[in-house]
């Protein structure tokens, strides 16, 4: 396959079109790549380590210096700092609040509250609080003006 | 947005809603006493200022990091709104804005018409903003 690469002026013009006659399990590979869904991060869970993958996690939460990652299955514990994982995790994670990051595709939608703020309901039915110096963010990542 | 950000862009927006308001009056003024309000005095442009820095700082109490229901809410803006009245009747009896009670009426009639239209400009915005990230998410939601 024929690829090629442009410079893109900023991160939120970074976009990859793939012309394949078929879907093949090397294009979905690529796929999961660029998406960022094939990566994973280690978690604790009873005393085992397993590996979460990115893609899973709904929401991560800092408590007491401990980090916290929610996943439909439920809760793990990471090594990873909130600020670590933030850079880790890249453009479909939005650092919500202080204490908290949120996989903007596990999202169901959005309820604006007149303090500025974003109610936020996920897919699991759990709601979470968009503090209002994280909301022009995520518009940003949702290539809204 | 820092706080410091949030209270001088409402000082601006509040001190340009008191110079329409002021500017309306004198129009009601002339309308109905026949008065020329245009002349003031030095110290009212920088009445104006203050009023609108007081009147942001007030607004402070609507942005709290507290999780608050639609009754916290309500309770909120009810208490804004009458530190806000408050602000603007002190400020105005302290500045002078008017003279008697019909005075004092017509700076109420104001209020109540501006503070209602800063909040319905100020909803519809949100909701217009939900809206479009609503939209936005719909595209790229996971299936689950």
């Amino acid at each position: 396959m024929k690829v090629e690469i442009r410079k893109a002026e900023n991160y939120d013009k970074e976009e990859a079109v793939i012309c394949a006659v078929s879907v093949t399990e090397d294009i979905r590979n690529a796929v999961d790549i660029l998406r960022n869904n094939g990566m994973s991060i280690p978690v604790t869970s009873e005393g085992d380590t397993l590996m979460v993958k990115t893609d899973s996690i709904y929401y991560i939460e800092s408590v007491d210096k401990r980090t916290y990652v929610y996943t439909k299955t439920g809760c793990h514990e990471t090594k990873y700092r909130l600020y670590e994982l933030e850079d880790m995790l890249g453009v479909g994670f939005l650092r919500c609040s202080k204490a908290m990051i949120v996989n903007i595709r596990k999202i169901r939608s959005v309820r604006a509250e007149l303090n500025a703020r974003l109610s936020a309901e996920l897919l699991n039915g759990e709601r979470l609080i968009i503090s209002r110096g994280y909301v022009k963010e995520l518009k940003k990542k949702l290539g809204i003006s | 947005m820092n706080k410091a950000k949030i209270i001088f862009n409402q000082t601006m927006m509040i001190s340009s809603a008191i110079l329409f308001g002021m500017g309306i009056r004198t129009g009601v003024l002339y309308l109905v006493r026949g008065e020329y309000l245009i002349r003031w005095e030095w110290y009212i442009p920088l009445s104006i200022i203050l009023s609108g820095l007081l009147c942001a700082l007030a607004s402070l109490v609507l942005y709290s990091d507290k999780d608050d229901d639609r009754q916290g809410e309500a309770i909120r803006i009810g208490l804004h709104f009458i530190l806000v009245l408050g602000i603007v009747s002190l400020c105005g009896y302290l500045f002078g804005w008017y003279g008697d009670l019909f005075g004092y009426l017509i700076v109420l009639v104001m209020y109540v018409i501006i503070y209602a239209f800063v909040w319905a400009s100020t909803v519809w915005m949100l909701k217009s903003d939900e809206k479009k990230i609503n939209k936005a998410i719909d595209e790229i939601r996971d299936d689950e």
